[in-house]
Order: C-alpha cells, then structure tokens, then sequence
C-alpha cells in the first residue's frame, strides 16, 4: 500500500556492484544546486516516454524526540493533503488525472516522496512538488483524519504483526539513549497526542530547499527541465540548518534480554548487535558478513539453522545502511516448539566458527558476486536509478560514492570480515529478544 | 472542476503518443524438437539476462491436494541426479543469481535472472533441477515440514490469513480452492512418491513456453538450450491436461467469521464472480477496477482512507484465470469500525450500480491506467512475464496495445455497465478475521455468519 512505512525501500542500496557496460555513468549524472539549496541530480533516459520524480528530504525518526515520535512519517502523509495552491487530496487527484502515480517513504535517516508519470505531465507535477516544499495547509479535520489511518497502520504493521512487535521492543532495548530508540512509525501514544502546531514547526524546521534533494530520471532535456526547476523551486527561501543530532550510544556492556508473551502459534527471536554507521571503515566488511551469515540457502545460518537442525523456518536480518550507527540483526523465525536456547546457542557456534577461522575464498566471492548482481536489479528501471542516486547522496554522503562502491566492497579481505565478526557480533555487545507463544490456537 | 477540465487537452496527447509506440516488441520466436516454444527479447543495455519457464498443467488447479504442485516445484531445486541441494544452494549463491520454481494456479513456473556472464550456468543449473530432480525423501520431508510450520506463521497474521480463508470459502471444492501452500493436513499426508507421480505427468516440454530476455542472441541462446532444456524429453504417454471445470456460481451470501481473539483490527474479503483472462470486457473492467478500488483516488481508499481515517489501505482487485475470474473488495480497520467500514463498502457498491462514474472519473482513470503503463513492462523480468502470459493465455504479442487502445476510448456507458454486472448486491462471499467477541454484533446486517475457530494449520 501507498505512503508505506518502509525501512524495506533501503534494500536497494544493500549492495553496489562494476559499473561498466551501462551508459549509467558518474559522467551522465547532470548535478546542480540552486541558490536556496537545493540539490538537484539529473539523468536522461528515453526507454520509455515516463519521468520518475524522487524527493528527498533529510528528516527521518532520528531528527524526533519523546512526544513527536512518528511526526516525519505523519508529515509523509499530510504531504498528500493539502498545500498553498492545491487543496487536500487535490494532489493525488491531478496527479492520476495525468497519468501518474505516486508514493511515499519514510526511514529513520530520510524521508522520500515517489512520482511516475507521462512526460506530458512534467510542469504540472512539479508546479505541485515545488509548492507542497513550500508549505502545507495542515488542515485540522483532515489532520485528525490522517491520525486515525496512520493509528491503523500502527496496528496493522507492528500490533497484529508478531515480528514487528518484537523488532520494536529489541531495538528499544538495545538502543537506549540515540533516537534509533523508537521506529518509524512512532509510539501509539504520540501518535494520538501530537498538536499541530508541534506538526508544523517540525515540517518547517525540515522540509526546506536546502535540507531536500531533487533526482529526476527519464525522458527530459536537462537543459530544459533545469529552466523548470528554476522557474518552480528558485523563490522558495531557504530556512535555518536543522540541529545536528548530537546523541551518541553509549557502548553496550554485557547481554541485555527481553521477552513478549503473546498468544501465537509461532515464536519469535531476535538477536542484535551494535555496529558503525555507513561511513565507518568496518561497514563494507560487515555487508558481506551479512551476506555469508544469512543471505540464500547457501548461507552458514540457513543451512545450520533450517537445513540441517531444523530449528528455523527462516532466518534473515543483516546490516542497515544507516547514518548514525544501528544494529546488526539476526532475524530467526523458529519453528514451533523450538527450544529457543538452543537456537541461541547455535548461532553463537557459527559466529564463533567465523571469529576463530574465518571466512573462505570462496564466500567472499559469493559475497561480492551477490552485491554486483544485485546492483544492477534497480539499474533496469528509471525508478530504479532515480533512488539509488537519491538514497546514496544523502546515506552515502554523495551519489558519486555509487560508482565506487563495488571497489569498496571488492576490496575487503577475509581477516577483515573475521575481525569484524570478533569486534561486533560478540556477547558483551549482544540484545536477545524472544516472543513466546501464550496460549492462542491450538 | 475548472481546473481539472483544463487538464483534458493533455491527457488525450499522451494517450496518443503512447498508443502509437507499441508496448511490447515483437519476440523472435522458435520451437525446439521436444514441443518447447522460445521466446527471445535481446536487450544489450545492462550485462542482465532474465528467463521465464511456463509449464501448463502443472498448477495448483491439477493436484490432487492442497500443496502438492507447488512442493513439487520447490523440490526440483532440493537435489537432482548429479547434485546434492546443498550443492544447487552453493552454485546459485556464488554465482549470484536468483532462480525460483512455484507453482500458480494454472501452471508451473521457473524464473531467473543473472548477469549476462553467468547465464550459461544459470541455465544449466535450471535444466539439471528441471530434467532430473532427485526428490530424496529426506529432502521431501524436511521441506514438507517447514511448509506445515510457515502455514501457522500465516495464521498468527491476520492480514495474510484472511486471503487463504476467503479462498476457501469461496471456491471450496472447486479447483481454485486449493491453496498453493497447502494445509497441515493435506500435507502431513502427502508421500514423496506422488511428488513424483505429479512431476512425471505435469511437467513436460510440449505446451510449456520460455521466455529470455536480456543481453544474448539467437544464436548463443539455441546453442545453449540445445545441451539443457534441448534434451527435456517428450513424455509417450499423452498429456492429460484438463480443462478447468466452470467457476462456482455464487447464489445468496456465504459469511464467514474467523475468531482470532487477540486481533485489535478485523480484516475483511468480499468476493464476486468476475472474468475470465482476456475477455472481451477487460479494458472496461481494468477502468471500473481503478475507479472503485484500484488507486490512491479510488472511491472505496477516498472514503474509507482519506476522508474517514478509518485504514491504512482500502483496495479492490480483479483476478482472472481461462474459464472465469473474481472481483474482490478487502480492507481492515480497529474491531469497534468494522460495522460501519462494510455498511460504508456496500453503500458504494450499491452507488455504482445505480448512479455509476461520472465521465470525468472515466476519463481520469484512463489517464491513469494508459500513463502507468509503460513501466509495468520496463524491466527485463516484467517483459519475460508480459511474453509467457500472452503465450499461454493465447492473446498475441500485440495484445497489450489493443487492450490500451480499448481503455483509451471506453465510454462511460461500458464502465458502468460493467460495474453494474460485477458489484454485488444479494450475492456475495464475504470472509472477515477478528476478535468474534468484538465484532460479532456488527457483522449481523451483512448477513448470517458461519463462525469459525483457527484450526492450527488448516483453513
């Protein structure tokens, strides 16, 4: 469904690969800035007569604080509901009399709005991008409306929905002081309680020419679609630089566990850890951790854990290509009546496997093999390419480190990804959560 | 009003523009000896190659119980003469490349994607999976296993078990009433031995269709089929393939309530008869579909969504097989609201019959469908689906512009008509999972309600 709550959209990114053959090239990427700010990334491509239209803005869950929990997501969603010139829901409905579609994102570094549409429809659609960046109505009646889907989104996507409930209580467990603390969509109380004029303070605190990236992908003239964006975008002011996050996570000393009792046929298990942001050096050495560890049925925690003890159904999790430092998951969906010690001791067998001797030659090349297949999946459509140039200008710290991120992940050597094992998926530094089965069907 | 009005000028160009390009280019197409048809789309902008394997007959609709098709399709790549399943994990994973084996309701299929360099292997592995599966009993029951323990994970999510539940309750013996992933009890009986007996006499090369699309030629793809899927032999004994029997007709309202008592939202399935793939009056249908519940602006997401706050999503779909189809409605909502959310749902239904959609909204969704279009066949795995589909269903490659071309001047008049056939009034399967305590009362103006407790893996 639309405007999802979806931390699932970074999978693109999970891996780079060789950038070769393509004609996507560093050199055919147009990047510009206007005198407000805002930064504006380019790439032609006449496949098919369509344009995808990404705006990304850098607020995320990680910009809240106690109270506002879940504010960006809301505003993801009032973005559809009304601004200076286009009343609420006038937006989708001009927006599909055109022939386009669209969607939202929010995670907890970004916020990221999605359009598809004819060329045809260029002006008209951004003439609406540009002024809901200008401001939103926030209408008080369609505010409180918007509260109560985002309430059912919460229920469906955390409540009624075992993992996720878990996921929430793990990763509040084992974050305790950065706001990775809570999760995107926010706790159900603040969900009921923010004021708008908190709302809006925080979307102007945000949502400016200068806090947002504009990437375009498809059939246009860069020169002409420029003009366009000058024409829309230039009066619109830039604002005060938002504040830093400052918080920083005190290390991890010792074990933390926790456990959900809740009626289900199926337990739960979480085991997390503490690792580096994007930037940090150890970061390509643990993606191709994750790929080893729980990536295809070839992976050491799939085949001890579903095929050969039979413990798991499945097993997943991995890194997150996160900012500010977050969690190494390992993800185990138990088979029913397992003994969820004996699971967890499992896996600290196969991590202690990696940290005493290694990974082999050829894992690391099924490693980098899967992230330069993987690279390309998105490369095939032009909403493909629009976000990876959007999501690696504002995680990566710019779209140029796209075209050099299959170097980074090709250049990490098996002591690394042992060392790394060793230093990050170790006791001391490890949440254990459980959801166990009480009662419910039998 | 005004402002949409002065939006119509640009709609009928790009509808134009569009309808004149052609969606879906022509593919070179051959026969090889065994009866199997290749389809080639070569495509050099990415190093990519994507296939798709279609094998009529051997899906869901021609198993002699739940989960037996699409477990035979999982097993093929759990071992084969020559390699062990671990092997087949490890070979894909190194090579990373994704290769996927199901079975859907009216075939079986087998898909994969590589880049271009690994496609030879690729296709090797996929034949070696294909001509000689091993179906090792060990293998068969631990697969079997974790699919009976993932049917109870489907149970404790209402959002997903819903959908098995409405299958059930509306196709019940039918065919179409068996659920791919089986049930515990259908499962926990099943044998290795008609694991075989399903594949020897499902899966064979003579109906089944191949679709390639990507960086390769004719050429490098004949000489590489003629040593893998080349040398898939053509079984003596005659296919038996039958034709799937007509739909169940739906006379009065079949209500099922499914008790689960921690839910706090109930999740709702309403389902009608629909139609069949290709028919006649899909283009109507496809505009119809987009208006009632088929977009963001759609009159069930606006009512229920935008303008009442009452669901995250609220969507209508159109599922279709040869003989038949269904029209579906679904949505969820907290326990207190599901009263009002259906009284909501059938005043639209009910509005469409009699009053219908206005010219504009026709328009609008015209726009909508003829717009979105061109990126539904962008990529290479989007295109191999469009060219085995239209294979199987018999519609010709060119069958996507004349579907266009029909949205693009359906009246009105025809939307409606075909609202007022599908949306039901009196007859209707309606399903709904929740918290029975909470909502039962709210369910007794929708009809007498058959409730039912969730019986641990089975629906």
């Amino acid at each position: 469904m639309k405007r999802s709550l979806s931390i699932a959209a970074l999978w693109i990114l999970l891996a780079a690969g060789a950038l070769s053959a393509a004609e996507f090239r560093r050199e055919n990427i147009s990047a510009r800035r206007l005198d407000n700010g805002l930064k504006i990334l380019l790439y032609e491509d006449h496949d098919i007569p369509n344009i995808a239209y990404y705006t990304f803005f850098r607020v995320g869950s990680r910009n809240e604080r106690p109270g506002l929990t879940g504010v960006s997501h809301f505003i993801e969603h009032m973005m559809f509901n009304g601004s200076a010139a286009y009343g609420p829901g006038e937006f989708d409905r001009i927006m599909e009399f055109n022939g386009g579609a669209n969607n939202a994102y929010t995670s907890d570094d970004m916020t990221a709005y999605t359009d598809w549409f004819p060329k045809a429809a260029l002006e008209k659609m951004m003439r609406m991008e540009a002024d809901r960046m200008r401001g939103l109505l926030f209408d008080p009646e369609v505010l409180e409306a918007e509260r109560g889907v985002i309430a059912s989104e919460r229920r469906l996507g955390v409540e009624n929905d075992n993992d996720s409930l878990l996921d929430e209580t793990v990763r509040a467990t084992a974050i305790m002081a950065h706001p990775y603390h809570w999760g995107v969509i926010g706790w159900m109380s603040d969900i009921l309680s923010w004021q708008r004029d908190e709302i809006r303070a925080y979307f102007r605190t945000y949502y400016a020419p200068n806090n947002a990236v504009l990437v375009v992908a498809g059939d246009f003239e860069t020169a002409a679609i420029m003009e366009l964006i000058k024409k829309h975008y230039g009066d619109i002011p830039a604002a005060t630089a938002p504040p830093a996050v400052l918080t920083v996570e005190p290390p991890q000393i010792g074990t933390r566990r926790v456990q959900l009792r809740k009626p289900a046929q199926i337990p739960s298990f979480q085991a997390v850890y503490h690792v580096p942001a994007v930037s940090h050096a150890d970061f390509p050495a643990l993606s191709l951790l994750e790929t080893i560890l729980l990536r295809g049925e070839s992976s050491r925690l799939y085949r001890r854990l579903v095929s050969d003890a039979q413990l798991a159904i499945s097993v997943s999790g991995g890194i997150s290509q996160t900012l500010d430092p977050f969690l190494f998951y390992i993800q185990v969906k138990p088979r029913p009546g397992a003994d969820l010690e004996l699971l967890e001791k499992t896996i600290s067998e196969e991590l202690a496997k990696v940290q005493e001797s290694g990974v082999t030659g050829i894992e690391m090349e099924k490693a980098v093999n899967s992230a330069r297949t993987g690279f390309y999946a998105p490369l095939q459509t032009i909403a493909g390419k629009a976000n990876m140039l959007g999501f690696t200008e504002l995680v990566f710290g710019g779209f140029e480190n796209l075209f050099t991120m299959v170097d980074r992940f090709a250049a990490v050597t098996p002591a690394q990804v042992q060392e790394a094992c060793r230093m990050y998926l170790n006791d001391d530094n490890k949440t254990v959560g459980t959801l166990v089965p009480a009662g419910g069907a039998r | 009003m005004k402002r949409l009005l002065g939006i119509t000028l640009t709609g009928l160009f790009f509808t134009w523009a569009l309808g004149a390009a052609g969606y879906l280019p022509p593919p070179q197409q051959f026969m090889l000896e065994n009866g199997l048809t290749v389809l080639l789309h070569q495509d050099n902008e990415l190093p990519l190659v994507s296939f798709r394997l279609l094998v009529p007959g051997a899906g869901t609709v021609s198993e002699k119980a739940d989960g037996l098709a699409d477990l035979t399709a999982q097993l093929l790549m759990k071992g084969t003469a020559s390699r062990t399943a671990n092997q087949i994990a490890e070979e894909l994973d190194r090579l990373g490349v994704t290769l996927r084996c199901g079975a859907q309701e009216e075939f079986t299929e087998m898909s994969g994607s590589s880049l271009s360099e690994n496609f030879a292997r690729m296709l090797a592995l996929a034949a070696d999976c294909l001509l000689a599966p091993a179906f090792a009993p060990g293998e068969f029951a631990k697969e079997r296993q974790r699919r009976i323990d993932a049917i109870r994970q489907v149970q404790d999510e209402p959002a997903q078990a819903v959908r098995q539940y409405f299958r059930k309750a509306y196709f019940g013996r039918h065919p179409l009433g068996s659920l791919k992933a089986g049930t515990e009890p259908t499962l926990s009986k099943m044998t290795v031995e008609e694991v075989r007996a399903f594949y020897k006499l499902a899966l064979r090369p003579e109906k089944a269709v191949l679709a390639v699309c990507g960086k390769i030629d004719a050429k490098e793809l004949k000489r590489l089929l003629a040593s893998t899927l080349g040398r898939w032999p053509r079984p003596l004994a005659p296919s038996v393939e039958a034709s799937m029997p007509a739909l169940p007709a739906v006379a009065g309202r079949t209500c099922v309530l499914i008790d689960k008592p921690d839910a706090s939202q109930a999740y709702f399935m309403l389902g009608v008869p629909g139609l069949p793939f290709g028919d006649a009056a899909s283009p109507q249908a496809e505009v119809m579909n987009t208006l009632f519940g088929g977009r963001f602006t759609s009159w069930l997401n606006s009512e229920l969504r935008i303008k009442r706050g009452l669901t995250y999503g609220a969507r209508s779909g159109l599922q279709s097989w040869r003989p038949g189809g269904i029209f579906t409605v679904s949505s969820y909502t907290k326990n207190d609201k599901i009263g009002e959310m259906l009284a909501i749902t059938f005043e639209l239904l009910a509005k469409g019959r009699k009053d219908g959609f206005s010219d504009l909204e026709v328009e609008s969704a015209r726009n909508y469908i003829l717009g979105q279009f061109p990126p539904s066949l962008e990529s290479l795995n989007s295109k191999t689906r469009a060219y085995a589909d239209l294979f199987f269903y018999g519609l010709g490659f060119q069958y996507y512009d004349e579907l266009m071309a029909r949205v693009a001047k359906a009246p009105a008049a025809e939307i409606n008509q075909i609202a007022r056939a599908l949306f039901p009034e009196r007859n209707y399967v309606l399903v709904v999972v929740g918290k029975a305590d909470d909502i039962r009362k709210q369910l007794e103006p929708f009809g007498p309600f058959q409730e039912k407790k969730i019986v641990a893996g089975d629906f």
